[in-house]
Formats: structure tokens, C-alpha cells, sequence
């Protein structure tokens, strides 16, 4: 009994938590550092996938990807064009866009951006 | 606009405040490092760590608190919850450092120096009373008492013999309980560290 007694009165003791002058500032070190963790894990995200892109879209364009991507991005673009002018003979405000293969070349660009903002907002929520 | 939210999380419970942590409030879990940082500090320094080291490990134990702070489900308190990350992350420092070779064997050669001062204080503390245990009594009470770990889970930690473990808490309660003994109606408490 008396030996649990001392356990227990030593165990309060132990809880009893010091007090230290610096408290605040410690927690605004431990504060700086999770802002600072934050930030450096943000900018390697943003990194690795500029990275990646850039070598998924390097790989894309020394691969024969290329040559069977332009001559079905022709005619796919020919099928585009002549559905687009069914569509909207007079959209004079569209008929500016690139409709070649330039235009999808643009398209996959941009979609190869947004599947990376997708893939880094999915890394950050995770 | 700032102390609004300072005000706001104060007023929040640590289990409220790990959840806001959860989904990345950093604030959140600031408020909380407020809470209880002296706590964690206050356990490094009883199981032996110098103050800056102390420090050290205790901004690291909260930064992988705040990593594994999904881990943490309320089932304990917050405070017990971090301080055992704490301990665990002392130990693996002074593995590292290979401070704790030996402490198998350490044996109860400094036991006399428990009754060295005891005298002395007209107050009782806690801290100075730990300091005359060994390194190896010092480490395992303070896990078991100041850091809520079982004895198991000690020796695991320590990687030592559970009975190794087990002599080292009896031997560091002994003399901790002749240090305090003496001086029985006396006001029991921590120092009071300046940091």
C-alpha cells in the first residue's frame, strides 16, 4: 500500500509540468518549423512534378509518338474542322483557334498541365 | 484578427485541436505545442537530457506528432500521448550516440549516493533527487512514471531484459524514496526551470 502510494505521488509529480519562461517563444520555434516544413515539402512537390512533365513530355516527343501522333492528329483535326464549321459557321470569336495539328498539340499541353495540378493537389491533400 | 484566433483555439479541448491539426492547421497544433511543450521539455530534462538537448528533442518529438497526428485518437490524454513520441525519440538519439552501451550491466554501484544531500534541501525536488540515480534508473523511472510507458514497453524501447528493467525502476524507486522520505510534510514539487 504504501508502495503504491509513493507510485502514485511520484507519477503527480512527474505530471506537475515545470514552468518555463520561454514557453512562448518555444512554441513559436516549433510553429516556424512546421511553416518551414510546409513550404520546402510544397516547393519539392511543385518540383517533382515540373520533373516528371518534363520528362513524360521529353519521352512523348523522341518517341515515334510523335509521327503516328501528327498523322492522326490530322485527321483528326480535318474531322474537328469540318464538325466545328457545321456547328458554328459563324463563330467569329473561335474561328481563331488553332485547328491543325498545332491546336491539339496546345490541347495535350494543356491537359498534360492540368492532370500535373491535379496529380500535385492530390499529393498535397494526402 | 490574429488573436481572435488565438483566443478561439484557447478555448478549444486537445482532442478539438488535434482534429483541426489533422487537416493541416498548423495554429491548431501551435496551440497545443503551447499547451504542453513544457511538459515534454520538463520529461526530457528528468530523463537526463542537457537543456538544449532537451529542447531539441522535444521540437522534434512535436514536429512527429504533428505527422502522426491522425494516429492520435483521444483515447489517452494529448499530453501522454506526445511525451511517450518524446521519450522514444531521446532513446533513439542517445542510441545513436551510443550513450547507452553498458546500461544492462550498469549496476547499483552508485546507490549510496542517494542519501548524499538529502539533507540539504529544506525543499524537496524531484529533479535533484533523480539526478542520483544512474543513467539506466533514471531513464526507466522517468519513462514508466514521467512518460506512462510499461515496464514491457521499456525494456523494449531500452532494448533490455524485461527484469533488467524492472531492477532498474525498483533500484531508482528506492532511492528516490529514501531522497524523499525524510522530509515527509514538505512541499513536493518540481523545479521550477527557467528554460
Amino acid at each position: 500500500m504504501v508502495e503504491v502510494d509513493f507510485e502514485r505521488r511520484l507519477e503527480r509529480l512527474f505530471a506537475d509540468p515545470p514552468r518555463f519562461p520561454d514557453a512562448e517563444a518555444f512554441a513559436l520555434r516549433v510553429e516556424r518549423r512546421l511553416d518551414r516544413g510546409w513550404t520546402i515539402r510544397r516547393a519539392l512537390i511543385g518540383a517533382a512534378g515540373l520533373t516528371g512533365g518534363v520528362i513524360g513530355a521529353s519521352q512523348l516527343i523522341l518517341s515515334n509518338f510523335v509521327h503516328r501522333m501528327e498523322s492522326a492528329s490530322e485527321g483528326s483535326a480535318k474531322i474537328i474542322t469540318a464538325g466545328w464549321n457545321q456547328l458554328a459557321p459563324n463563330a467569329g470569336l473561335l474561328s481563331g483557334l488553332p485547328t491543325g495539328s498545332v491546336g491539339m498539340w496546345v490541347a495535350a499541353g494543356l491537359a498534360l498541365l492540368a492532370t500535373g495540378f491535379v496529380v500535385t493537389r492530390l499529393i498535397e491533400e494526402i | 484578427m490574429a488573436g481572435a484566433q488565438q483566443l478561439k483555439l484557447a478555448n478549444l479541448h486537445d482532442v478539438e485541436l488535434a482534429a483541426h491539426a489533422a487537416t493541416g492547421e498548423r495554429h491548431a497544433f501551435g496551440e497545443l505545442v503551447r499547451r504542453h511543450g513544457s511538459s515534454v521539455r520538463g520529461l526530457l530534462r528528468r530523463m537526463g537530457a542537457e537543456v538544449a538537448e532537451a529542447d531539441d528533442v522535444a521540437q522534434d518529438a512535436f514536429l512527429a506528432a504533428f505527422e502522426r497526428i491522425a494516429e492520435f485518437r483521444g483515447e489517452g490524454t494529448f499530453a501522454a500521448w506526445v511525451k511517450r513520441i518524446a521519450a522514444r525519440q531521446y532513446l533513439r538519439r542517445l542510441q545513436r550516440e551510443r550513450k547507452l552501451q553498458g546500461l544492462a550491466a550498469e549496476a547499483a554501484e552508485v546507490a549510496d549516493v542517494a542519501q548524499e544531500g538529502a539533507s540539504v534541501a529544506g525543499r524537496i525536488d524531484l529533479d535533484e533527487a533523480l539526478k542520483t540515480l544512474s543513467i539506466a534508473e533514471r531513464l526507466c523511472v522517468s519513462m514508466c512514471y514521467g512518460a506512462g510507458l510499461s515496464h514491457g514497453e521499456a525494456a523494449e524501447a531500452l532494448n533490455l531484459p524485461l527484469g533488467t528493467v524492472k531492477s532498474h525502476v525498483k533500484r531508482g524507486l528506492d532511492k528516490l524514496r529514501a531522497r524523499l522520505a525524510p522530509v515527509e510534510g514538505a512541499v513536493l514539487e518540481g523545479r521550477q526551470g527557467n528554460g
